[in-house]
């Protein structure tokens, strides 16, 4: 069991699966499940949009078939067992970000949930709340999570961003939707 | 007289107080992100690239090669002063430069380095000088056959000199290629796995990608192992090595550079083969190895040479040719072409203002390194007590921040967050961030010439292997990849990078 659990064979199953992937999104009957038209091959003359991205299909698939097959074989690295905390906080405080930035992204992710709600602007976005929700995910992914250092954090860091960016680059964005 | 007329327009352009100003901030920037442990010159690159796009093309390019050798000299620092290696190419200096530190020739140790890694930038500035006129006519005779295999020589000699496992290595290239492949076909307007997401038909910018993949997953990395750091106290006295000290580096020195020159422009070398290959070189030749890792002068001026001599040519492929030599150069690449320039053989002749200031900038960076970081070193090493905890989260902040400044588009700030996962991924599997990242640089250049060589040739694909040129290309690049496999060079080749670690 343990050298299926090994860094070379699951790495040659993730190569063979962006291959294969690649493959039927663009050159299969399933493609319009992926939101992809099929890919045409051309020839070698006028190669068409596929061509290249075919043979590259093949080549990540074959290149992962022989790494998994040869880890299979001969008993490999095992994979070191990770923290759920960093990857997951850190993760999340990037995406809070982002999502917090543009007042038009949390109504839209609400839209997607719940069909049929009116339009409207999330007020509570813009750089601070970002700001603040990045670094607070951010600090409690690490080891040592104390409030008012995090507090004093967001504080010392919105005032060079609000320097640097805002004042010193004259960037287009809100520090808080609406107000400021 | 040729090569003087160029260095007078690259230092009048250089010298512009627009100019050196830039240039003195990509130089401080790069000392300070060397002296930070947890975040490189690829991460900071990409996060500044973003901000670079209001600037004129010469001094964005100036200010990001500033944090590239800047990084250089800010690692050996601390590698020197706390044992605290900043970067990869300093490792090796910190067997001996803390040795000396703590034989009280800390000051020595750190003129040593200053002065070799000074010499070791000016004459890889002079040999940048040199070879590119002669590489870039050389380039201007390249069809799309010689460029399509030109391209797979600079990556599949990336993935040989590059530490890990070969195969996964060039499925990594081709995986960098497939996604540079997302966006809008530029023949045929296709879309291609854009999966019905607008914001990808422009394809997916690199800088999120180099965030992620260098930036964010090296934190998750960091967090995980949890880093400690005891930063003990050096008293620095004097700062001018003995005459004995003196006569045992500057062979060294010599050495070093050349060695990091010759590895500096070979693609995947780099500064930190460089300074390792050097380190290594200089035990053998030494008649008292037995002083190497316990203070000998040598061994602080070879590696610290050779890592900037690296850093310098490794700008040669990059400029003369528009093919990045590694992730940094992949990076600059990328930046020029957010300015609107193709790299390739035409800068120079395009843009000869660009090239030579570029060039001028990086001798006039390294002479400002030494002169500002002698006094300023206390500074530094004052900053490597601000825990780890305060350092992640601006990262991070400036990252998000970066990728989204790209296009005011929150889509990057999420491609950041996604290439993280990725990037976390591959680092559990094994698999390296730079063959990828070159691939994804190189990708849809390679593409057009592959379909431009086809579509000349008729869609003969001997046309490859008839051309003399594309056939010599292609040959060493067989000749690398069969050397890869014989089973004697593989154990060769662990044991070259068991000696490094």
């Amino acid at each position: 069991m343990n050298r299926f659990l090994s860094k070379d064979f699951l790495a040659g199953l993730m190569f063979l699966g962006f291959g294969g992937v690649a493959y039927v999104a663009a050159f299969t009957d399933l493609s319009r499940f992926f939101g992809q038209s099929r890919l045409a091959l051309g020839t070698a003359v006028r190669m068409g949009p596929g061509y290249v991205p075919q043979m590259l299909a093949f080549i990540m698939m074959a290149l992962g078939a022989i790494i998994a097959l040869r880890a299979a074989v001969a008993s490999g690295e095992p994979i070191e067992s990770g923290k759920w905390k960093p990857i997951v906080m850190i993760t999340l405080g990037v995406v809070a970000f982002g999502v917090l930035l543009d007042p038009a992204n949390v109504p839209a992710i609400v839209s997607w949930v719940v069909s049929g709600v009116p339009r409207w602007e999330n007020p509570v976005s813009g750089l601070l709340p970002a700001l603040v929700a990045m670094v607070f995910l951010a600090a409690l992914g690490g080891d040592e999570f104390k409030l008012t250092e995090t507090i004093a954090m967001c504080a010392v860091l919105f005032i060079i961003c609000y320097v640097i960016f805002k004042w010193g680059l004259s960037m287009n964005i809100a520090m808080l939707q609406g107000v400021w | 007289m040729d090569v003087l007329n160029n260095l007078i327009t690259g230092f009048s352009v250089a010298l512009t107080l627009q100019n050196l100003l830039y240039c003195f901030i990509g130089c401080m920037v790069g000392t300070l992100i060397g002296v930070l442990p947890g975040i490189g010159p690829v991460a900071t690159i990409a996060m500044l690239l973003p901000l670079t796009f209001k600037l004129p093309p010469e001094a964005a390019l100036i200010m990001l090669a500033g944090i590239y050798y800047g990084a250089q000299y800010g690692g050996s620092t601390t590698a020197i002063l706390v044992n605290l290696p900043g970067e990869a190419s300093s490792v090796v200096t910190a067997l001996d430069g803390y040795k000396m530190a703590q034989k009280g020739r800390a000051g020595a140790a750190l003129s040593i380095s200053a002065i070799g890694s000074f010499f070791a930038g000016t004459v890889g500035t002079l040999l940048i000088v040199m070879f590119a006129k002669p590489l870039t006519e050389m380039a201007q005779k390249f069809g799309p056959a010689e460029y399509c295999s030109l391209m797979a020589l600079g990556l599949v000699a990336a993935i040989v000199l590059a530490s890990g496992s070969v195969i996964k290595a060039i499925a990594m290239v081709f995986l960098g290629l497939m996604i540079g492949l997302i966006g809008t076909d530029v023949n045929t307007g296709a879309q291609r796995f854009t999966f019905n997401i607008p914001e990808l038909s422009d394809g997916i910018d690199f800088a999120p990608i180099a965030m992620g993949l260098f930036g964010i997953a090296e934190i998750i990395a960091n967090l995980e192992k949890r880093i400690t750091r005891d930063v003990g106290e050096t008293k620095i006295t004097s700062l001018w090595p003995t005459r004995e000290e003196f006569r045992q580096s500057w062979p060294a020195a010599l050495r070093g550079t050349a060695l990091g020159s010759v590895l500096g422009v070979l693609p995947g070398g780099g500064p930190t083969l460089g300074a390792f290959s050097a380190y290594t070189l200089e035990k053998k030749l030494s008649k008292t190895p037995q002083q190497f890792g316990q203070g000998a002068p040598a061994g602080v001026a070879a590696p610290e040479a050779a890592n900037n001599a690296a850093a310098q040519t490794s700008f040669i492929p990059m400029l003369t040719l528009g093919i990045p030599s590694n992730a940094v150069m992949a990076l600059m690449v990328g930046a020029m072409i957010i300015q609107g320039i193709q790299p390739g053989p035409e800068v120079m002749t395009k843009k000869p203002e660009l090239f030579w200031g570029m060039i001028a900038s990086m001798w006039v960076g390294n002479l400002m390194l030494v002169i500002i970081n002698l006094p300023l070193i206390g500074i530094w090493v004052k900053l490597l007590t601000v825990p780890y905890r305060f350092l992640y989260p601006s990262i991070l902040l400036f990252c998000c921040i970066g990728a989204y400044s790209l296009q005011n588009s929150t889509f990057h700030v999420l491609m950041v967050a996604i290439f993280g996962v990725l990037g976390y991924v591959f680092l559990k599997l094994g698999c390296e961030g730079a063959p990828f990242l070159l691939g994804l640089v190189l990708g849809p250049q390679m593409e057009e010439y592959f379909r431009r060589a086809m579509l000349l040739s008729r869609g003969d694909p001997t046309v490859f292997v008839t051309r003399p040129l594309s056939a010599g290309l292609l040959a060493v690049t067989a000749v690398l990849l069969i050397l890869m496999a014989l089973p004697a060079m593989q154990r060769k080749r662990q044991e070259a990078f068991q000696e490094e670690g």
